[in-house]
This record gives structure tokens, C-alpha cells and sequence, in this order.
């Protein structure tokens, strides 16, 4: 088979699956059906672009795919296309959605298999139209298409925190995340907006023979990455992340930590050519993802709830790839966005399947169920020591990277929050280990079963990854053209040691022996107000002031406008129009002399005006 | 120059000689089988259609022939694909109601929509005052007696060689008759009077030959007048007011089925006629000609919006809609016309035109076939339209998402395409109309037309809410046969297809007329 058709069989299989379900209402309302369609979708969709992959990487370099069709023709010009496109960029990420959207679907099947099926085929429609939009967002061939497969990313996003309808507070997330994001993507609709205007198309390269003055490319870029923040999970506006914790773990696996808010790094990588045409834009960023960073690590410390330690987790390390790339490093992010994928996918999963025994999120709830659940706790702490930067995982290769690419840089600052927050992540996650897998037993641990084989496959391949995945990192060194990128530093000495010393204290602090370690009556007073102060609580208040004082008197005004000048507007000529038609009625006799008059009068009508 | 020099490059009447061939083969076929049944005939007639318009693809029909009074080029080869696109979807849509209307005679149907297709054809090509007012004819004659043809009625079911000529005692079929009548009546004023135009215009220049007139016309009150009745005449086929009684009538009063065929292929052909005169022999007089148009793009839009606006009767409705709908061909003939004035050559204004009229017949044949398939899940066997008279007010579509939820999103499908919703294809082609009218330089007409067309909304989305935002009740379940099922599925397919990727058609129509 031609590349050309394994891009098309990439992109078009969810499409089937996705139109198929959502139109063919028996095939959806029926749970095994439609997760056998999705499923097949895609693994077909992982087979071809490992395929694809496996030619561009490892050494191997065959031609980019292209196919654009002309769309939005506009005055005798294609104003855009849309198509497949497949460079070496695009593949490995194209890899890691399809690979963690199989995972995540055939876990599915043992996580939510008590479900009713009629909510399992809508679940699983949900996921081909995620795979679909995710998949056509990494293969776009210009910034346009990115987009709109964005916002479609968006949407199924919506729909699966919404999942669990009935509850309330799901549905809620949902809309916060759905707004959050909406808000931010207002950044990504101005920026290709300006790029139009400025480069004439939605190229992320700028055409040859034109210059983008330095200016115009903060403009973009900043606005650009307006989105990102926001899709990304980047302060302030992370507060949706933890909240999308209501929709089902392996949701929170794909969605909330592998793919979707890796959307937005990947959309730096992509229109890189643009951002590094704007220095301070690129300079925000460090500082912006750092602060993140560490900031995010520092409300994991203080969470229960072992979804919000990951979900804070993950805007952390999402803080991580932004500041790496706003060094002018595109492969270190990029890097860690895919070995991010995998160990952090591992460990959404992992935690569903402790989830999934003691039907609570809480981490008082968990405890001892290292002896119930011996793969499930190995795969925890693969996962864990990845996430913590342990030598040899893969979180060790990428993360390191990240570091000598801010020292490089110059940035110190960062660097030391950086070094900082890898310490941070060590201790939180020991911490989960610890009290999940080592703690007191609760009541509710001592009924616990390990899951299924059909969610411990998937763990068990993620975990893998997990282990080996930091030996990608020449292959993605040559994406830039660099030579292999991993080496030694003192850099990479001391935030080893960091993390070990997080290991270590967490360790000590949350052994077995210590009973009051549980939860967070740990915290003495002092440390309950950074709580406060560090959680979602004061930016959400934040956020809602500027919404009830702002926007609501501005949409207060808007209001009366529309009601007492706009919509009299309207009714108006409504009224008009209906009388109006009144009146000409009366012409419409339906007798056919009348007809002939009519005719005969307009052409007399039309004779004096042509003669005169 | 011998009797044989005519025939020269005959070959590129090659999808005009399958329509005629067709049609008489139609018509021998009928007299050569048993009574009973004749439904074969419509697939027949299908088949020659696919035939012909695979033909438009496939055999190179561009040439000149008739020692110059008949012309192949790109514009005439993208009309015939219009016709016989239009003429194959009527018979498929209409198959069943053809069938019901008259088992037995149904081959009829099938000959007069041949030889209607024929006259549309020769006149996509016609270069010469005679062979256009000829193909003209060819075109209309077969119409009137099918709008009539429901008026026919059942004859009653009894064995025997041949029907009865007397009418069924119990005559209840007066509607169509009166539609077709009146179709006839002003039908043939209208003809005369553009006949009367055309044979002035042979009197200024001499000569039936458009090449011949180009040169030799001049400007005077002699052609103004000349120009005044062709224009007034042809515009009684496209139904653009003042010109435009008979629409509402006829559409209401037909069957379904042909209505669609009648609202799409007829107007294209009329189309086909006035560029054919005013961009060929008069395109140097366009001060003649622009400001008739001008006026008839007004009041069509005005007439067309405004009354569509009251009606309960859903093709009342879209008659009334459509004579707004030819108010927007006609900008594009205007902004055509524009730039030939201005730089004397064939524009982006007729490509438009091209993809208007395409973009026109699939989203208006749909909604007219989502209409039938509702009206006849109603029906019964020997029930004709007339006798249920509630056949087509809005009222019928209530709930229909519940009863039918396919047929309700294609039915969504097409009305927003005629109201110009992006993205189905009639958003593009009121689009690129707009864009053309502006780029003409009538920045005013373009602001009326689009406040008028987001008043237009106003009766197409009616439609919808009908159908999506009103409690079924008792009405029953809606399933279209088979036919008409595939019609209309083929249809919302093209609409959202090329809505979705308009590029390639627009590039086709733009090569069509000349422009790379």
C-alpha cells in the first residue's frame, strides 16, 4: 500500500466508525457493537500510522504524504485546503494518539463493562469521534484544519466529562470545560485571523519570499498561544483540568492527560516556524510553564483525590513542555509530550483500576492494596517512578532534556522551579504509591479485586513504553537535525538527586508504620492556607468576580440594546413585510386573464423603460 | 455549398441524438407492448438519461455543426448536464406517482419529458434566432400537457384493449388541469411575445445568425423594443416577476413530482436562452438590456420574498421562493453582463450562473421530493392528489424528525440550502453571486439581496420548525418507497458534499465558460 493511502486509512477509519455510530442509532444503542466498530477503527488507524512512522523514524526518511484538496474557494482562489499531511513531525504524535486511544478503548470495555449498553455505545461513539478529530488534528496540513479539528476535539472533550449525564456535577465540569477552552480558543480563531491577513494563508510556514515583520509574529504567536494555555492547562486558566476529573478515568487517561492537552503543545511544535519568529512570546513562555510547573506539583502535594494528584500532576508537566519549547528547544518538549503520553496514560489507568476495586477516588479509601492487586501495583509504580524522572525510565531522558535546555537558555530561574517541582513530583507520587498501595487497608480495600485481563493488557503495554520509551530520544534529536541529544550533565546529576531525595522523603514521611500520614490531616494550619491558596479556589473566584462585574453589566447593556432597539428593528419590518405581503396578495387572483394583464403590463412597463 | 455541408461536425449532437432517439424509441416501445403495467418504460427512460449524461463526460461535444447554428462549447455542455441531471432525477422521483397516476399510460409521461429534455438540449447549443425559438417550443409544448397530466386522472379500472377517451363521470381532477391550462395560457402570450422580439431583431440585422447580428445590429428604439419583449418573454419561463402568475398556480396544482422537474429544468433553459441572446448578439448593447434586467432582479426579489412569506401552502411557498431564487440568477447574468460591457469578454459572472443553476436544482428538486414522499405515505391507491387538500400545507410535516427522522434532516438539508446556510451548497452559489454583484460594482443591490434573502429565512425555516419544533400527534409514520427514497438520498448527498467542498464544482464551471 501506497503512504498516500496509509494516511488516508488513518484518518478516514474513525471517520467511518464515528458517522456510522452516530448515524445508524441500533448499531449505537447497542455497547459491544459499537465498541467493536470503534476498536477496529482504531487499530487500523494504529497499524498504519505505526507503519508510517516506522519509515520516517529510526534512521529512515521516505518522502512527506501531501494530499490537500482545495476547500473555501473564494473569488477564482483555494483560500485553504484541507487533506492529509505526514512529515516526521506528525508521526510519532499520530503514534502515540492511535496507540493511547487503543489502549484506553479496549480498557474501557472492562472499566465501564457494568454500565448499560446503551450508554457504552454512546460512550464508545464519543471515542471514534475524539480518535477522528485528534487524529485529523495532528495530520493537518495547514493551521485552518487544525482548528476546526480543535474545536472538534473540544466538543467530544464535552461529551465525554459528560458522560455521567445524571450527575450534576459532571455535567457542570463539562461546561466549565467546555467554556475555559472556548475562551482560549478565541486566541487561536484572532491569531489565524491575523496570520490571513498577514501571510495571505494558514501556512504554519511562512512562504518563501515573504517576511513576517517580528511584530506581527508576537501578535500571532501570542494569540496562538492564548489557546494553548488554555487547552494546555497552563495558569491561570488550569481550573478546568481538575474538574474534568468527573468524566470516567480512561477518559481522563486519553483526553486529560495523553492527547488532548498535549493539543496545544503540539500546536507549538507545529507552527513553531512562527513562534520562533517572536522572541518574547517564546520568553513568556518559559516563565509561564515553569511557574506552572512548580506551582501545579505544589497543589498535587495536597489532594486526596488520586484523579486531582494526576490531573494537577499533568499541569505540571504540560508546565514543563510550554517551558521547553519557549527555550527555542522543539524536540526536548516534544520529547516529553510523548513519553508524557505513555506514563501518564499508565497512570490514569492504573488508578482507574484501583478506582474500579474500591469504587472511590479517595486515597483514604485505598490503602494495602499492594496484596490484592500485585500487577496493578507494579504498573503503579512504573508508572510513578517514569513520572518522577527515576534513571532509565523514560521520564529520566526527557526530563533531563527539558532542564539543560532552560540552563542553556540562560534562564536560571525557571530552572531552579523547574528542579524544584521535578523534586515535588517525586514526593507527591511516592506519596500516592505509598498510601494507595502500602497504607492501613480500608474497609473497602479489604474487598478489593485485581481487574480484568482486558484492562491489565493495556497497563501492562503502556508500562512498557513507560520503561524503554526514553530511547526514542535520538530519533527525535534528528527530527531538528541535531545529532543524538542525550548526554550526561551535572544538570541532569542534580535534579536526579532532587528526585531521589523526593522518593526518599516521601518514603520516610509515608511508610507503612506512620497512621496519621493518611490523607491530609497531615498538613498543619499554616500549610492548609497554601492549600487554599494554591487550589482552585481563589482563581475560580477570581474568574467568577471578573464574570458577574465585567462581562454581565457589558452583557447588561448589550441586552437592552438588542431588546429595545434591535429587536423593535425587527419586529418592525416583520410587521411591514407581513402587511406588505397583504396587500400584494390581492394581485394573485388565480384567474388566468388577470395572469395575461400582468404579463402584458410588465412588458409595457419594461418597453418604456428600454425606449426611454 | 452542398446539401452535405450541414452535417459537417454533427457528431457533437451526439447527447441531443440520444434524447430524440430515446424519446421515439419510448414511443414505439409503448405502442409495441401489451397493455398492463408499463413502469419498465421509467427505467428506460433512466437509463438513456444516465446514458446521456455520461455522454457530456465521455465524447468530446465541442465543435460547431449546422453550418454554424448550432455550437458545442463548455457553457452549452454544462447546461445539457443540468437537463439531464434535472430529467433523471424527475423520473426516478416521480416514478411511483407517475405509475399511480396512470399504470397504462405512463409511457407518455416518459415521451414528453424526452422531447421537452430535447428541446432543452438543442437550445444549450442554438446559434440561430430559429433553431432557439424551434428548441424553445420543442421544450415548452411537452410541459403544458404534463403539468396537466395528473388532471387526467385514473381512468377506471377495467379489462380491455384500450381506455376510454370519455372522462370518469366522477371528474374531481380539475386542479392539474387547471395548472397546466394556465401554464398554457400565459405560457403561450409569453412565447408570442418573445417570438415577436426575435423576429424584430431579425428585422434590424438581417440575418437569424447570431455571429451575423453581433455585427450588424444597431442601437435604436427598434431594439429596445425588440429587447424588451424578448427579455419580458423569456422571463415567463424563468418565472421572474412580473412574469411570474402562473408559478404559484401551476406548482400548487401539478403533481409533486413534476413540479420538481418543472421549477428547475425549464428555468435553466430559460436561462440558457437570455444568455445566449444578451451575451452573444447583444452583448455590445448591454445599455439596452442591463436596466430591464435590473428591474426584473428588483421586483423579483421584492414580489418573491414578500409573498412567500404568508403562504400555508408549502409549494405555493416555494414557488414564491423561487421567483426570489431567479432574482439571484439574474445578478448573475447582470454582473455577466457588467464586465462584458466593461472589457467585452465572458466572466466569472456566467460560471456563477453555472453553479447557481446546479446549486438550485439539487437542494430545490429535494425539498419537492421530500414534500411527494410525505404527501404519499398518505395516500392511497386510487386517491388522487386533489382529493386530499391538506396534501401540502406546512401541517403535513408536523414532528416529522419523529416520524421519519431521515427524510426530516434531508428535508433540513435542502431548505437551508436554499435559505444559503454555509455549509450547503446553496450558501455557496448565494455566496459567490453576492461576491460577483459587488465586484460589478452594485454594492446596493448586494445589501437589498442579502437583507431580502435573511427575510427568505424567515418561510424556508418555517419548513424546519415544522418539522423539528412541532408535536407529531396522530400522523403516522413516514417511509418513502424506494425510488424517491434514492432521489432524495442522492440529492442531500450532493448538497452536502459540495457543500463541503464547493472547490472542485466551481473550478468546473469556471473552465466551462472559458476561465482556467
Amino acid at each position: 500500500m501506497s503512504h498516500q493511502t496509509l494516511a488516508l486509512f488513518v484518518l478516514l477509519s474513525p471517520l467511518v466508525a464515528a458517522v456510522v455510530l452516530f448515524i445508524v442509532a441500533p448499531l449505537r444503542v447497542r455497547g459491544p457493537v459499537s465498541a467493536g466498530i470503534t476498536i477496529a477503527s482504531t487499530a487500523i488507524s494504529l497499524g498504519a500510522s505505526v507503519m508510517l512512522a516506522m519509515a520516517r523514524m529510526f534512521g529512515q526518511s521516505a518522502p512527506n504524504v501531501d494530499i490537500q484538496a482545495a476547500w473555501l474557494p473564494g473569488g477564482g482562489k483555494v483560500l485553504s485546503t484541507v487533506g492529509v499531511y505526514v512529515d516526521p513531525v506528525a508521526a510519532p504524535m499520530m503514534v502515540v494518539v492511535a496507540l493511547v486511544a487503543l489502549c484506553v478503548q479496549v480498557y474501557s470495555l472492562g472499566y465501564l463493562g457494568h454500565e448499560p449498553s446503551r450508554d457504552r455505545g454512546r460512550y464508545f461513539a464519543y471515542h471514534a469521534l475524539f480518535a477522528f478529530s485528534m487524529l485529523g488534528l495532528v495530520m493537518a496540513p495547514n493551521l485552518l484544519q487544525l482548528f476546526l479539528c480543535w474545536e472538534l476535539v473540544g466538543l467530544a472533550s464535552y461529551l465525554l466529562i459528560g458522560y455521567y449525564w445524571t450527575k450534576p456535577s459532571a455535567g457542570q465540569a463539562a461546561l466549565k470545560a467546555f467554556w475555559v477552552t472556548k475562551f482560549a480558543d478565541m486566541g487561536l480563531m484572532l491569531g489565524l485571523m491575523v496570520l490571513f491577513v498577514k501571510t495571505g494563508g494558514f501556512d504554519w510556514t511562512v512562504p518563501p519570499g515573504q517576511v513576517l515583520m517580528t511584530a506581527d509574529a508576537e501578535v500571532i504567536a501570542g494569540l496562538l498561544f492564548l489557546a494553548v494555555v488554555g487547552k494546555s492547562a497552563q495558569f491561570p486558566m488550569h481550573i478546568w483540568l481538575p474538574d474534568a476529573m468527573e468524566g470516567p478515568t480512561p477518559v481522563s487517561a486519553l483526553l486529560h492527560a495523553a492527547t488532548m492537552v498535549a493539543a496545544g503543545v503540539y500546536l507549538i511544535v507545529r507552527a513553531y516556524p512562527i513562534f520562533s519568529l517572536a522572541p518574547t512570546v517564546l520568553t513568556f513562555m518559559v516563565y509561564l510553564g515553569a511557574f506552572t510547573a512548580l506551582f501545579a506539583a505544589i497543589v498535587a502535594v495536597f489532594q486526596d483525590d488520586i484523579k486531582k494528584v494526576l490531573a494537577f500532576s499533568t499541569c505540571s508537566q504540560l508546565g514543563y513542555m510550554v517551558a521547553a519549547l519557549g527555550t527555542g528547544s522543539m524536540v526536548s518538549g516534544y520529547f516529553h509530550l510523548t513519553t508524557h503520553a505513555f506514563f501518564k496514560a499508565l497512570l490514569f489507568l492504573t488508578a482507574g483500576s484501583l478506582i474500579h476495586a474500591v469504587h472511590s477516588n479517595s486515597l483514604h479509601d485505598m490503602g494495602g492494596l499492594w496484596k490484592k492487586m500485585k500487577p496493578t501495583g507494579v504498573l503503579l509504580i512504573i508508572g510513578s517512578l517514569a513520572l518522577a524522572g527515576f534513571p532509565m525510565t523514560s521520564g529520566f531522558f526527557s526530563k533531563d532534556l527539558i532542564l539543560e535546555e532552560l540552563l542553556h537558555a540562560g534562564h536560571i530561574v525557571p530552572l531552579i522551579a523547574a528542579i524544584a517541582a521535578a523534586g515535588l513530583t517525586a514526593f507527591y507520587m511516592t506519596r500516592v504509591v505509598m498510601l494507595s498501595l502500602f497504607g492501613a487497608p480500608s474497609e473497602a480495600a479489604e474487598h478489593a479485586h485485581e481487574s480484568p485481563a482486558v484492562m491489565l493488557a493495556p497497563m501492562a503495554l503502556l508500562g512498557a513504553l513507560a520503561l524503554v520509551g526514553g530511547l526514542l530520544h535520538g530519533d527525535f534529536a534528528k527530527m531538528a537535525g541535531a545529532e543524538a541529544a542525550f548526554h550526561i550533565t551535572p544538570v541532569g546529576i542534580i535534579a536526579t538527586a532532587t528526585g531521589l531525595t523526593g522518593i526518599a522523603a516521601g518514603l520516610w514521611r509515608f511508610s507503612p508504620g506512620k497512621r496519621a500520614a493518611v490523607g491530609s490531616q497531615w498538613v498543619s494550619a499554616p500549610m492548609r492556607f497554601v492549600t487554599w491558596l494554591t487550589g482552585n479556589a481563589p482563581v475560580d473566584r477570581a474568574f467568577a468576580l471578573f464574570y458577574r462585574r465585567v462581562m454581565l453589566t457589558a452583557a447588561a447593556g448589550v441586552a437592552w440594546f438588542d431588546r429595545y432597539i434591535i429587536d423593535a428593528l425587527i419586529n418592525l419590518s416583520g410587521w411591514a413585510v407581513l402587511k406588505g405581503a397583504e396587500r400584494f396578495r390581492r394581485l394573485q387572483t388565480g384567474r388566468p386573464a388577470d395572469y395575461i394583464y400582468a404579463v402584458i403590463a410588465g412588458l409595457i412597463a419594461l418597453t418604456a423603460m428600454g425606449v426611454m | 455549398m452542398s446539401a452535405f455541408d450541414a452535417l459537417n461536425g454533427v457528431e457533437i449532437l451526439a447527447v441531443d441524438g440520444i434524447v430524440a432517439v430515446g424519446a421515439l424509441g419510448l414511443l414505439l416501445a409503448d405502442v409495441a407492448m401489451p397493455a398492463g403495467n408499463k413502469r419498465i418504460l421509467g427505467y428506460c427512460t433512466l437509463l438513456l438519461l444516465a446514458l446521456g449524461f455520461t455522454a457530456t463526460f465521455t465524447l468530446d461535444l465541442t465543435g460547431t455543426a449546422l453550418g454554424g447554428a448550432y455550437v458545442g462549447d463548455g457553457f452549452a455542455i454544462w447546461c445539457k448536464r443540468i437537463f439531464l441531471a434535472a430529467g433523471f432525477f424527475g423520473v426516478l422521483g416521480g416514478m411511483d406517482e407517475t405509475a399511480r397516476i396512470g399504470p397504462r399510460r405512463q409511457g407518455e409521461y416518459y415521451q414528453l419529458l424526452m422531447m421537452s429534455l430535447l428541446g432543452m438540449t438543442l437550445l444549450a447549443g442554438a446559434r440561430d434566432l430559429i433553431l432557439l425559438m424551434v428548441s424553445f417550443e420543442l421544450m415548452s409544448l411537452p410541459l403544458y400537457a404534463m403539468a396537466a397530466w395528473g388532471g387526467i386522472g385514473t381512468y377506471p379500472k377495467r379489462k380491455g384493449p384500450l381506455p376510454s377517451m370519455e372522462l370518469p363521470a366522477k371528474t374531481k381532477w380539475h386542479r392539474p388541469a387547471e395548472a397546466g391550462l394556465k401554464l398554457y395560457l400565459v405560457g403561450a402570450v409569453s412565447s408570442v411575445v418573445a417570438l415577436y422580439g426575435i423576429s424584430l431583431l431579425f428585422g434590424i440585422g438581417g440575418s437569424t445568425r447570431f455571429d451575423v447580428l453581433a455585427r450588424t445590429m444597431n442601437a435604436g428604439p427598434v431594439m429596445s423594443l425588440a429587447v424588451a419583449m424578448i427579455v419580458g418573454g423569456f422571463a415567463f419561463k424563468i418565472g421572474a416577476a412580473p412574469f411570474h402568475m402562473w408559478v404559484p398556480d401551476t406548482y400548487q396544482g401539478a403533481s409533486t413530482p413534476f413540479v420538481a422537474f418543472l421549477s428547475v429544468a425549464p428555468k435553466a433553459a430559460g436561462f440558457a436562452a437570455l444568455v445566449q441572446l444578451l451575451l452573444g448578439p447583444l452583448a455590445g448593447h448591454t445599455d439596452t438590456w442591463m436596466p430591464l434586467v435590473l428591474a426584473l432582479i428588483i421586483v423579483s426579489l421584492l414580489v418573491g420574498n414578500l409573498m412567500a412569506v404568508p403562504q400555508q401552502n408549502v409549494k405555493r411557498m416555494l414557488g414564491f421562493s423561487g421567483v426570489a431564487q431567479m432574482g439571484f440568477g439574474l445578478m448573475a447574468l447582470l454582473a455577466a453582463g457588467t464586465v462584458a460591457h466593461t472589457s467585452g469578454q465572458k466572466s466569472e459572472g456566467l460560471a456563477t450562473l453555472l453553479f447557481f443553476l446546479a446549486a438550485y436544482m439539487v437542494a430545490n428538486m429535494g425539498v419537492f421530493f421530500v414534500i411527494e414522499a410525505v404527501a404519499a405515505s398518505g395516500r392511497t391507491e386510487d386517491e388522487t392528489a386533489d382529493e386530499k387538500d391538506s396534501d401540502d400545507t406546512l401541517a403535513v410535516f408536523r414532528g416529522l424528525h419523529a416520524r421519519s427522522p431521515g427524510l426530516a434532516l434531508a428535508g433540513l438539508l435542502f431548505v437551508l440550502s436554499l435559505g444559503g446556510i454555509p455549509f450547503a451548497i446553496g450558501f455557496w452559489a448565494k455566496v459567490w453571486v453576492l461576491l460577483g454583484l459587488w465586484t460589478a460594482g452594485y454594492g446596493w443591490l448586494v445589501v437589498l439581496a442579502a437583507a431580502l434573502s435573511a427575510a427568505g429565512l424567515f418561510y424556508y425555516l418555517q419548513i424546519a420548525r415544522s418539522m423539528y419544533m412541532t408535536p407529531e400527534g396522530d400522523l403516522p409514520k413516514v417511509t418513502a418507497r424506494m425510488e424517491l427514497g434514492l432521489a432524495i438520498l442522492l440529492l442531500a448527498l450532493l448538497t452536502m458534499a459540495v457543500g463541503l467542498f464547493p472547490g472542485p464544482v466551481m473550478e468546473a464551471a469556471r473552465v466551462a465558460v472559458g476561465l482556467g
